[in-house]
């Protein structure tokens, strides 16, 4: 063992305040809206809660989550996250095998043609009015059908099969077995790992995506968790704006939009032990790929 | 013969010539096709009808002709587009916003790569990671629900420290003198962590025996990072600053859409918001359409040429 020299031991307290920093920057904002959300309500407006909850209550954050709205929105969500998951799962993978093979006469063009999307589209309005001529104008397929394939999860599954050894492929197709059969009995099965990786990529995106809710949905009825919170944000925040005596009264309290705000964050951190596993593997089978 | 075309199973067709065998290759998988269906019609339908749909960008758009009952204008939204100053404000506030993200928030993730490497202690390197990956995870609208909060001048926590110094209380997200630094900051709140991924991964990858050698000849803990680790993930450094530049024009639209209003539209407002207001706050179709589109080739220009430019530079390619 070489003993420390001062040098090492200080550069080793720099890194670890910098790291230590690092991570309370990351937890402060959550510490505080935490104690908002369970604060007394004349606390928070004045200013008195910063890391710890001042005149702990729980009634805010009963009266945010068994609000009809925030459990309506709540249920659209979920309804979203699995059926967009399972179905952007499947076609993802079915899309991706034959595109796995190179001798399928046409897989080489296709591949192009969903690479050239990565890098160019319509854009905002365009894909707006395809949607409302669809007539998918608040409806929830509007959420799901236009993400139902990202062309780079599509690849990661895609460089996955290709990956595989191809011996159970030739065995099951010189006993006369069809692709299909191939796909779903033998590949899907050996590609558990892939995924669940993709599986989760999919399932954040749709969980917390807003922008396509907010392009097309408008009737409350079906409004998902993200919309429904920005809803509360704003609204809390362009009341700041011209803040006046008359203002104040109909501006949901801070309160409760913190807890509106921690109750949808919590979804997110029961899977975060997942995600941070499956996540990471697949950020690097992305970026190994190259 | 090579693997996949066993896989594929036509030891025969390879036997006949070569367009007869490109033909038994389709005959053989029509399942193949069948598979790719739903894929080929999300593709055409979802992604390439939105490209036709482009064509509006040169027409007076009119939602009840469509495309083939819409007069065609040529060049006159593009011609509007150069010389409104509003255009010219948002191109302004996208580029300098992008700029401010990538000076200050690139070099971040690999400073932390580099330090948390340094770190022996695997309970306090883990406790770390965990907790600068999580916001990675978090929608906009819950970030800027977070921050909001902590910012705002009525008891945010922010204002209240600055208060306790004897300022004066600032209204962060309402004031275009703050607005960026706001938008800069929780960007980088939101993904520093997350972008260190890579850069660790990278340097697990270089080989031990090089700072063995080091150490014998001698070389400091500094000495070996400067030498050895920064030059080891040099190559990914690049990689990634090229790919982070292809993004140059999108300078946050999403995050901008939950955090801005009137107030800091002067500072604020960046081409992806200012088409969502445009096109679907005025149903200014055609207009705001054509400033997408300049976005979309300003952006399809960037990323080819990035590309190239790895090719050439790493030999690599991004996809």
């Amino acid at each position: 063992m070489r003993s420390k020299t001062i040098g090492s031991l200080c550069f080793d307290a720099g890194i670890y305040l910098f790291l230590t920093a690092m991570g309370l920057i990351t937890l402060l904002p959550f510490a505080n809206v935490l104690s908002k959300s369970v604060s007394e309500e004349w606390a928070i407006t004045s200013g008195k809660v910063g890391i710890f909850p001042v005149g702990f209550q729980l009634d805010t954050m009963k009266f945010v989550v068994t609000s009809s709205q925030f459990l309506h929105s709540l249920l659209i969500s979920v309804i979203v996250t699995l059926v967009g998951t399972l179905l952007s799962l499947l076609i993802t993978a079915m899309t991706a095998y034959p595109l796995s093979k190179r001798e399928l006469p046409g897989s080489g063009i296709l591949i192009v043609m969903f690479i050239f999307t990565m890098m160019f589209s319509g854009g905002i309005i365009p894909n707006y009015l395809l949607i409302r001529q669809l007539g998918l104008i608040n409806h929830l397929g509007s959420l799901i059908l236009p993400a139902l394939i990202n062309v780079f999860n599509m690849l990661v599954i895609k460089s996955y099969f290709e990956s595989l050894p191809e011996s159970l492929e030739e065995s099951a197709k010189l006993e006369g077995a069809r692709n299909y059969t191939i796909l779903f009995r033998i590949i899907l099965p050996l590609s558990a790992p892939v995924l669940a990786t993709i599986g989760l990529f999919y399932a954040v995106s749709f969980w917390n995506d807003y922008f396509n809710p907010m392009l097309y949905i408008n009737s409350s009825n079906l409004k998902p968790l993200q919309l429904y919170l920005q809803d509360i944000v704003m609204n809390a925040d362009s009341s700041s704006l011209n803040r006046s005596a008359d203002d104040l009264m109909n501006v949901p309290a801070e309160g409760v939009r913190a807890a509106t705000v921690i109750a949808s964050t919590v979804p997110i951190l029961l899977v975060y032990p997942f995600l941070q596993k499956y996540f990471i593997k697949g950020v690097l089978i992305g970026s190994v790929k190259g | 013969m090579n693997k996949s075309e066993i896989s594929l199973g036509y030891q025969q067709a390879v036997k006949t010539g070569a367009g007869g065998r490109r033909w038994r290759l389709i005959r053989s998988n029509l399942d193949m096709y069948a598979l790719l269906l739903p894929g080929l019609v999300f593709l055409l339908l979802f992604k390439y009808t939105p490209m036709y749909g482009i064509l509006i960008a040169f027409q007076d758009f009119n939602i009840f002709g469509g495309i083939g009952g819409s007069e065609w204008v040529g060049l006159a939204q593009f011609e509007k587009l150069i010389h409104s100053s509003d255009f010219m404000n948002v191109l302004i506030n996208t580029l300098v916003i992008s700029l401010y993200k990538i000076v200050i928030l690139f070099p971040i993730p690999v400073l932390i790569a580099l330090l948390l490497n340094e770190v022996k202690r695997m309970f306090f390197k883990r406790t770390i990671q965990t907790v600068i990956y999580l916001p990675h995870f978090l929608s906009w609208v819950i970030i800027s629900g977070l921050f909001i909060t902590i910012l705002s001048p009525a008891g945010g926590l922010v204002n209240e420290i600055i208060s306790s110094f004897g300022g004066h209380p600032v209204s962060f997200l309402t004031d275009n003198q703050f607005f960026r630094s706001v938008i800069v900051f929780t960007a980088g709140w939101k993904e520093t962590g997350w972008n260190a991924i890579v850069f660790i991964a990278a340097i697990a990858g270089i080989e031990q025996e090089q700072y063995e050698a080091a150490a014998i000849d001698g070389a400091g803990r500094i000495r070996q990072m400067i030498s050895i680790t920064l030059p080891g993930i040099l190559p990914t450094v690049v990689l990634m600053f090229i790919l982070r530049i292809g993004s140059l024009l999108e300078a946050g639209t999403e995050q901008i859409l939950t955090m801005y209003n009137p107030l800091v539209y002067q500072t604020g407002d960046v081409i992806g918001t200012y088409v969502y207001r445009l096109g679907l706050g005025q149903q200014d179709y055609s207009f705001s359409t054509a400033v997408g589109l300049f976005n979309s080739v300003v952006g399809f220009v960037l990323v080819l040429s990035g590309n190239m430019l790895s090719r050439k530079f790493l030999n690599r390619s991004i996809w």
